[in-house]
């Protein structure tokens, strides 16, 4: 149904072709998973398949492409509408209109598709992505996995054959994510509509499915496109989901591609004994302590009596589900928020009543969304607009450029920040937070969006300061990333803490357990490093 | 220049002139000897408003004449929204008097994106600000006019330092501020004095509302500058001199990440009037 | 709910009868009935009188002193300035006051009908009202309308973050690095919003490209506009062909509107059928207007005009017009209590 043969794209002023000589056939109905590095050429692969490339974006293109017999090249995103379906990653910036029924029928509108039909063609997708109850509702207060869905019936409304997505979940909570996929697989199931999907989180989708396409970065020649069934391109890839890490280590094969499948291997496994809880290590000192903070909004109680302490160097996960005040938690620390009851004491000192800017000389808040910071010409800049806003630019706790240096953006010092990679903005965001060499670092869900690559490589900048006594405390969905990086973690529910231990409580509680906990229960591991020195195939 | 330049170019004329009747037109009214209540002279300004909204539709529709891509479509929505924003703010940041910050993203969008740009960015401004605030009716068309207008020469203003001064790049950016606030500052009093004048002839009643061979035109104009002295000028004054302000500090910045934005995204053809 | 093509026209109809009447009685039944509407058909029951009033107050007051002050014309002198005053000196009557007075509640009339209009109808509904020939315009104000609870929202956002890498907010220089990333993410999303819009097949239809005679037409139209414009006010004794001249100006340019709507390829999911209510308001307004403005014979047309000029004396009142002017309550009577706001079919 889809056939790429050549396919070479160059972006307008890039020195180097996004796409580079692609080769690549996709059949009908096929639900297929695209992924690979930030960067790589996924979002471009996929915005060739129904012509915004190159006709929304310019540049030079070369090869052949043909999506259902129509070759989007020639004829364009407008008439290659009808054929292929485009879902965005911002849920916000793809929608026009305020209500869910209106927005639906926005596209069909400007077709002048007789009222009649329209109105056919409507209630026939709010049906098929269970949209029904939420017609009359406005598109804002609708959670990120319902305008998602909003969205996808918005581009179904046309009858497509083909869906593209291009990270539709990135922006979403696990919850949300879930609840979109979800929607995907039944369209796939049962109406037979062929999914293209990019994405980072492998996890969720893999069991269904049909094909794995893999795009190497720029390291590695584009002509060595991963293509062909999930196990066998998994195989080839190097930076894969802990359950097929584990099965590559082992050699378990066919290779498992869900916990289900793990644990039919796992319990054939040996194990140790069960090893005694060790007690969590407390490091000395106290460089945060909150004691019986209470947070209302609105009459709504956020926060009930939050107990928390920090010590220097230490890596502290909050995790809990959306709603449980995390993100209050954060903005109380740092001043924005002010408390009704309860004391903030950062390094001895009490924060209340203080005013943000005054803290955030001794503390680092990356927010959930960086890009809110960012608006100078540089990126340089952005570090000194920080230490001219402290009044440190005469004598900066840290010189700039070697902060830069050590975020690894030596290279771009120069550049438009905006004009960046999301990973790379998020690092410029965050030196211009650390630029004032805080001895606390807030990070609200840092890596969202973010590839297994980069996540790494966060997670290696975390360690560089927390060996210089940098307490961070990090809040999270990811719970892969909480077993690899987390010295304590701690889970909110409802406003209070309702576990303030080592990570090995992530292990035994079912909603947030890593795979790895998942398929050895009880033994305590949660990294497919644990597990591979349990097991004793590695050294410790 | 093709036909339709200059055809395009006459409309825009032609409208301008309508707009400066509709101004000035109470001077041109003469005083009929007759008894007063006379029934005609109340249709005068109800015409105005219409003749406005009508050359307003007119402008419209010259300028959707050309194809408008939905880039620009989006765009226009987006500093739209932007510009409304900053009026909410504003409420929150009282300035004084008329002071109104929604007209120097008004300029600068005209400056940079063009002078059709410019016009349906003021109209449109004008229109979302007076939905969302509940402030549709008959001044309506006259603030839209006139915001359209600010936008539309504030294009053609960019063309001027372009094209005709031929500036080099250093004085360049200094040129084209003072421009810019000298700009601001004469439009904040023109726009005031075009549409807080609106309702001057419904106020100030019929010229014949004596029993005598009524007022002259001297008369007249005497009382018009009064009226505009007393309604009108302090408030325009503040709103020249807060575009001024504006434009001063937040202008150089604002106008770099348009042009910016103009060149990496904004690949549209552009053929300006 | 009547459509709000209905209230449009109910909302013109009361700005032609309120400054085309002179009368202060009629202008204080006209601002009362505007009230009265308002308060019964809008959603939102504010408390209090709604603020058209206090703004009405204000322009009565203002509109009298103005017209006292300055128009020294009248038979009842209340005071006097001295006369080397420009413009001030001379008797201030208290016919100039009442005139002045008369003029404000006009105004003031105009105000309140368009405030009824305002609150009664939703903004979306408002955004519907625009001509096909104007739907890309209609689309720009709906982006608008959407994005701009969003972009609160983000200054919000931008403020914390802002405040966070140590930005206090003291003067109005300290609004650059609140407002550019604004405008910057503004940008950004308008870009993905363009993406979106193209990828569902927004523009496949427009060939928009008018045709030069479409042009020519228009500028014709505008001419003429114009040049009836300049006759009915230079040259009183030609105001037919004026008017003629005017009408037929507007009427080429609102019939070119008429046709570019035609050809702009576009169907509407929401449409409003006239329904009965509509009806019955449109049937008030035209009792109104016939009543006050076409020559039958039981309406005394001079009861309209009044003047306080030479003496002061009480404005006539003519039954038959008042009741005339009840037809613009039609909304306030047609109304359904406990309404939905969106009434579809």
């Amino acid at each position: 149904m889809i056939e790429i043969e050549n396919l070479t794209y160059t972006y307008p002023g890039a020195h180097r072709p996004a796409l580079n000589d692609l080769n690549l056939c996709i059949g009908e109905g096929e639900f297929v998973l695209v992924t690979g590095p930030s960067g790589a050429g996924k979002s471009t692969l996929l915005r060739c398949l129904n012509g915004l490339v190159p006709h929304f974006t310019g540049g030079r293109i070369s090869g052949r492409i043909t999506v259902a017999g129509h070759n989007p090249i020639a004829e364009g995103p407008q008439v290659l509408s009808r054929i292929v379906g485009f879902v965005f990653q911002d849920p916000r910036s793809q929608f026009v209109l305020d209500r869910v029924e209106d927005e639906i029928a926005f596209g069909l509108e400007n077709a002048a598709v007789p009222p009649a039909e329209m109105r056919v063609r409507v209630e026939e997708v709010l049906h098929l992505l269970d949209l029904a109850p939420l017609r009359g509702r406005t598109l804002d207060t609708l959670s990120g996995g319902e305008q998602q869905r909003v969205a996808i019936a918005a581009a179904l409304v046309f009858r497509p054959r083909i869906l593209v997505l291009d990270e539709p979940t990135s922006q979403l909570d696990p919850q949300s994510a879930e609840d979109v996929l979800q929607a995907l697989v039944r369209l796939n199931q049962d109406l037979g509509l062929t999914i293209i999907l990019a994405e980072h989180r492998l996890e969720r989708v893999l069991p269904y499915a049909d094909r794995l396409v893999y795009i190497p970065g720029h390291a590695e020649s584009q002509r060595n496109v991963l293509a062909g069934s999930p196990r066998q391109v998994l195989q080839q890839m190097e930076l894969t989901p802990p359950v097929v890490a584990l099965g590559k280590a082992l050699g378990w094969a066919p290779l498992p591609l869900t916990i289900k499948e793990g644990r039919a291997f796992a319990a054939r496994l040996p194990l140790p004994p069960d090893t005694p809880r060790t007690a969590p290590l407390r490091r000395p000192g106290s460089r945060l302590h909150i004691r019986d903070l209470h947070f209302a909004y609105n009459g709504r109680e956020v926060l009930r009596g939050i107990d928390l302490q920090i010590a220097p160097g230490e890596l502290v996960v909050l995790m809990g589900r959306n709603g449980s005040g995390k993100t209050t938690l954060l903005k109380c620390v740092v001043g924005l928020l002010r408390p009704e009851h309860g004391e903030i004491v950062l390094d001895g000192r009490p924060v209340t009543g203080r005013h943000p800017a005054e803290i955030c000389r001794h503390v680092g808040y990356l927010p959930q969304e960086p890009d809110a910071m960012l608006f100078a010409d540089s990126v340089l800049d952005e570090l000194q607009v920080t230490l001219r806003n402290h009044g440190l630019q005469d004598a900066p706790p840290v010189p700039p450029a070697v902060l830069l240096a050590r975020l690894g953006l030596d290279e771009v010092a120069g550049s438009y920040p905006r004009d960046l990679s999301a990973g790379q903005r998020q690092r410029v965001a965050l030196g211009a937070v650390t630029v004032t060499r805080p001895g606390l670092l807030l990070l609200d869900e840092p890596t969202r969006g973010l590839d297994y690559q980069l996540k790494r490589q966060l997670l290696a900048l975390l360690r560089e300061w927390q060996a210089e006594e940098v307490s961070v405390l990090l809040v999270t969905h990811d719970v892969e990333l909480a077993a690899l990086a987390a010295d304590r973690v701690v889970i909110l529910s409802e406003g209070c803490v309702i576990a303030d231990d080592a990570p090995e409580v992530l292990a035994a509680s079912p909603l947030f357990a890593p795979q790895v906990a998942r398929l050895f229960p009880g033994t305590g591991w949660l990294t497919v490093n644990d597990a591979l020195i349990g097991l004793g195939v590695r050294k410790n | 220049m093709s036909a339709r330049r200059i055809i395009g170019g006459t409309i825009y004329v032609l409208s301008g002139a309508v707009g400066v009747l509709a101004f000035i037109y109470p001077f041109l009214v003469e005083i009929p000897r007759q008894s007063y209540g006379q029934a005609h002279s109340q249709d005068a300004p109800l015409v105005t408003v219409a003749l406005v909204g009508l050359s307003v539709v007119a402008l419209l529709v010259e300028l959707q004449g050309r194809e408008i891509s939905a880039r620009t479509v989006a765009l226009l929505g987006v500093l739209v929204a932007i510009a409304s924003v900053l009026r909410f703010v504003e409420n929150a940041v009282p300035g004084p008097g008329g002071f109104s910050p929604i007209f120097a993203p008004i300029i600068l969008a005209g400056y940079v994106f063009g002078s059709r740009f410019g016009f349906l960015m003021g109209a449109f401004t004008l229109l979302t600000s007076a939905l969302i605030t509940g402030g549709v009716g008959p001044w309506l068309p006259y603030q839209m006019f006139t915001a359209g207008w600010t936008g539309m020469t504030a294009g053609w203003l960019s063309h001027m330092v372009h094209r005709v001064l031929h500036p080099a790049p250093r004085v360049k950016e200094k040129l084209e501020f003072v421009i810019l606030c000298v700009f601001g500052f004469a439009w904040g009093l023109l726009y005031g004095a075009i549409v807080n004048l609106w309702f001057w002839p419904w106020a100030v009643g019929a010229p014949e509302q004596t029993w005598t061979p009524g007022l002259g035109l001297w008369e007249t104009l005497r009382r018009y500058g009064a009226f505009y002295l007393v309604t009108s000028l302090v408030w325009d004054t503040a709103r020249a001199a807060g575009n001024v302000t504006l434009l001063l500090l937040l202008g150089p910045a604002m106008l770099r990440a348009l042009s910016r934005f103009r060149q990496r995204f904004y690949f549209e053809v552009c053929t300006d009037a | 709910m009547p459509d709000a093509r209905t209230w449009l026209l109910w909302a013109l109809t009361v700005l032609v009868t309120a400054s085309r009447v002179r009368n202060p009685l009629y202008s204080i039944l006209t601002l009362l009935i505007a009230a009265v509407v308002e308060l019964v058909c809008a959603p939102h029951r504010s408390t209090g009188l709604p603020s058209s009033f206090r703004f009405g107050a204000i322009v009565i007051v203002l509109g009298a002193l103005f017209n006292g002050l300055t128009a020294h014309l009248g038979d009842t002198v209340l005071f006097s300035l001295p006369a080397q005053l420009p413009l001030l000196g001379g008797p201030v009557t208290l016919e100039a006051l009442v005139y002045g007075a008369t003029n404000g509640l006009v105004l003031a009339a105009i105000f309140s009908s368009f405030s009824t209009f305002n609150r009664v109808t939703p903004v979306r509904d408002l955004v519907r009202l625009a001509p096909r020939a104007f739907h890309e315009s209609g689309v720009v104000i709906s982006i608008a309308l959407t994005f701009i609870p969003q972009m609160m929202r983000q200054l919000d956002e931008i403020r914390d973050a802002q405040a966070v890498r140590g930005h206090r907010m003291r003067g109005l220089r300290d609004w650059l690095p609140v407002i550019l990333p604004l405008l910057m993410g503004g940008l950004e999303r308008a870009i993905g919003l363009a993406e979106a819009m193209v990828a569902r097949g927004y523009g496949a239809l427009s060939n928009r490209r008018h045709s030069l005679r479409l042009q020519m037409l228009l500028l014709v139209g505008l001419m003429v506009m114009l040049a009836g414009w300049l006759v009915f006010l230079l040259l009183p004794q030609w105001r037919l062909v004026a008017v003629s001249g005017m009408m037929a100006g507007g009427g080429v340019i609102a019939g070119l509107l008429w046709q570019t709507g035609r050809s702009v390829p576009h169907t509407s999911y929401r449409m409003h059928r006239w329904t009965l209510r509509d009806g019955f308001v449109a049937l008030g307004c035209g009792v109104t207007l016939a009543l006050l403005f076409a020559p039958l014979p039981c309406v005394d047309r001079k009861a309209l005009y009044y003047s306080p000029y030479p003496r002061l004396s009480p404005p006539p009142f003519n039954a038959v017009a008042g009741l005339g002017l009840l037809g613009l309550l039609v909304p306030a009577i047609v109304v359904k209590r406990g309404f939905s706001s969106d009434d579809r079919d």
